[in-house]
């Protein structure tokens, strides 16, 4: 298990670390969020700028509004977080941390925007990977052995030779 | 009518697609992969055949993520908005990437093994319209004005021009 709070893109060309555990976790609805994140919503959590550095790479922004910069990897598009401007506090995406599973969201924003069927995908059918139609053993092998993802740690050397 | 085609983009604007056909299959993904490439709790993704989505602005570009799939994002914005499985004649794009999102309720939900343990809990917990929280209405609010003012988020439809011409 990692050390630190940290967390990074999809091809591992930006990595980042926090060195208190982000809070103010939440999830946000807003039609800007969730283009964005080409989501339903955009997930985060975060903390005061001077707990949080890069350590790999850098974030690229667009600046959504005078408001607002919203970050992500130039490389692989993994969206990564925001910043209001106005705030010393940096906000990184839920799904970019490496311990992800540790950040339940707390509070929901943009309830407006809100899809209006949300409840209901939480019960919809279910499988594993592998279930999706057209799987089968010998892809998931392949994927797996051919997997350019980031791993969820750091890492000395990315891509590994 | 009936609609013949179904349009969408990235945040910033800088790529725009059309679906000759209405996307099908919409789903979620809560793979470790999917994830960690929309920086999220899942994917959100519907289909179509290939031949039948086409760029109408700027180019996609891809992440191989493993050796037969890419997925596609803006390089300006970062949205994410395609997975392609290359071994298929099918492409997805990513549902908040459509201007009719809310169309496309997913109807089946992959990658159980790695769904977060709290994701149920999801629609239960405390929800606000923008520029509320849980004191009401937050100074937050008088800034969204400014913010409405200032958007540089392209909007829900095509556009002849972008970003807008400055008068």
């Amino acid at each position: 298990m990692s050390k630190t709070w940290t967390g990074g893109c999809q091809c591992g060309a930006v990595r980042y670390e926090f060195s208190e555990k982000p809070g103010d976790t939440c999830l946000c609805h807003c039609r800007m969020c969730q283009k964005q994140f080409g989501n339903f919503f955009g997930s985060f959590a975060g903390a005061d700028k001077d707990k949080f550095r890069v350590t790999r790479g850098a974030f690229s922004h667009f600046k959504s509004s005078d408001g607002a910069e919203r970050y992500f990897c130039k490389d692989c598009g993994t969206p990564l977080g925001m910043r209001n401007l106005s705030k010393e506090f940096i906000f990184v995406s839920i799904g970019s941390l490496d311990r992800h599973g540790e950040f339940r969201p707390e509070n929901q924003y943009g309830a407006e925007a809100r899809e209006p069927w949300l409840v209901e995908i939480i019960g919809s059918p279910c499988s594993v990977t592998g279930g999706y139609p057209g799987d089968d053993a010998a892809r998931l092998q392949m994927i797996k052995n051919t997997n350019l993802q980031h791993p969820d740690h750091d890492t000395e050397k990315w891509p590994p030779r | 009518m009936t609609q013949t085609h179904w349009i969408g983009g990235c945040q910033c604007g800088a790529v725009r697609y059309e679906l000759l056909e209405k996307p099908t299959g919409a789903h979620i993904c809560h793979c470790r992969m999917c994830q960690k490439a929309f920086g999220n709790f899942f994917a959100a993704l519907v289909g179509l055949p290939r031949d039948k989505f086409r760029l109408t602005r700027g180019e996609i570009s891809n992440f191989r993520s493993s050796a037969e799939v890419q997925r596609g994002f803006c390089k300006d914005c970062g949205t994410p908005l395609t997975f392609d499985d290359l071994g298929e004649d099918r492409i997805s794009v990513s549902i908040g990437s459509l201007d009719q999102h809310s169309e496309f309720m997913p109807q089946n939900q992959y990658g159980l093994e790695s769904r977060e343990p709290w994701f149920d809990q999801i629609t239960v917990i405390p929800a606000y319209d923008s520029g509320e929280g849980a004191e009401g209405v937050t100074a937050y609010a008088q800034r969204l004005a400014g913010f409405a003012a200032t958007n540089r988020q392209h909007p829900d439809h095509d556009t002849k021009d972008w970003p807008p011409k400055k008068s």
